[in-house]
């Protein structure tokens, strides 16, 4: 892959992970999202309609019990700086009929979220990975998974 | 194996919608279709997830392979489908 070699750390602050959300809805999961993103700064809550709109044109349900809903495009500007969330919802939330338990909310400018959308995808396609990150009951364990070292990536 | 390399014209890449575009039609086909980008490792062409990990921009030139029955027009369209903006054709998203 040609853009491996510049891979940065997902830039995910430890204050927008939560283990335990309880959302009723698809709409309340993102809005959470969009809060936690907005509470560390890197987006306006302005975004927050933004990713909910991106959701009503297309889900970004990607597989695995997994969703990354995000803005679209003429929000960026609502972006003060790239970022991931990670929130996790042990009792599912219904998302038209798929059954999500993770949600990593992104916040990109630029094409930063087509690096941010690989790095994550990568880790959740490596199944001990996916699973670890389902099961981790620690904060600084989410963080660790989500921040392997480039070394061991690199094969 | 037949092959098709073909760059992403989509100008976002080849994430959000256009990816769901391409993996929907590949998932239409009767044989199992792969992708890369250069020399890497072929992913199922199915997957949202394994697509998203290319990180193809546009631009970025990607490989498909298909073994079987009609690979070389399965193929030919689904490059047709590359080589088309995506986001153009959905004006309304990014």
């Amino acid at each position: 892959m040609a853009d491996s070699a510049d891979m940065a750390p997902l830039p995910l602050d430890p204050r927008a992970i939560r283990l335990t959300a309880v959302a009723d809805s698809r709409d309340d999961a993102i809005r959470q999202c969009g809060q936690a993103l907005a509470d560390v700064g890197a987006v306006d809550e302005s975004y927050i309609g933004a990713m909910l709109e991106r959701e009503r044109s297309i889900s970004t349900y990607v597989g695995e019990g997994v969703a990354i809903p995000h803005g679209t495009l003429v929000a960026k500007d609502a972006v003060h700086h790239d970022a991931i969330c990670v929130l996790r919802f042990p009792g599912g939330v219904d998302w038209n009929g798929e059954r999500v338990t993770i949600c990593v909310g992104i916040a990109a400018r630029g094409d930063g979220h087509v690096r941010l959308l690989s790095e994550l995808a990568q880790i959740l396609l490596d199944p001990d990975s996916a699973r670890a990150l389902r099961d981790a009951t620690e904060i600084s364990d989410v963080v660790d998974l989500l921040h392997p070292s480039r070394e061991e990536a690199s094969t | 194996m037949p092959e098709r390399t073909v760059a992403v014209a989509s100008r976002s890449g080849l994430h959000a919608r256009p990816a769901k575009i391409f993996v929907e039609a590949v998932a239409r086909q009767e044989i199992a279709v792969r992708i890369r980008v250069g020399d890497g490792k072929p992913v199922p062409a199915n997957s949202m997830l394994a697509v998203l990990s290319l990180g193809a921009k546009h631009g970025t030139e990607v490989t498909l392979d298909a073994d079987g029955p009609g690979a070389d027009e399965v193929l030919a369209s689904l490059a047709e489908l590359l080589a088309r903006d995506l986001d153009v054709e959905a004006v309304t998203d990014a």
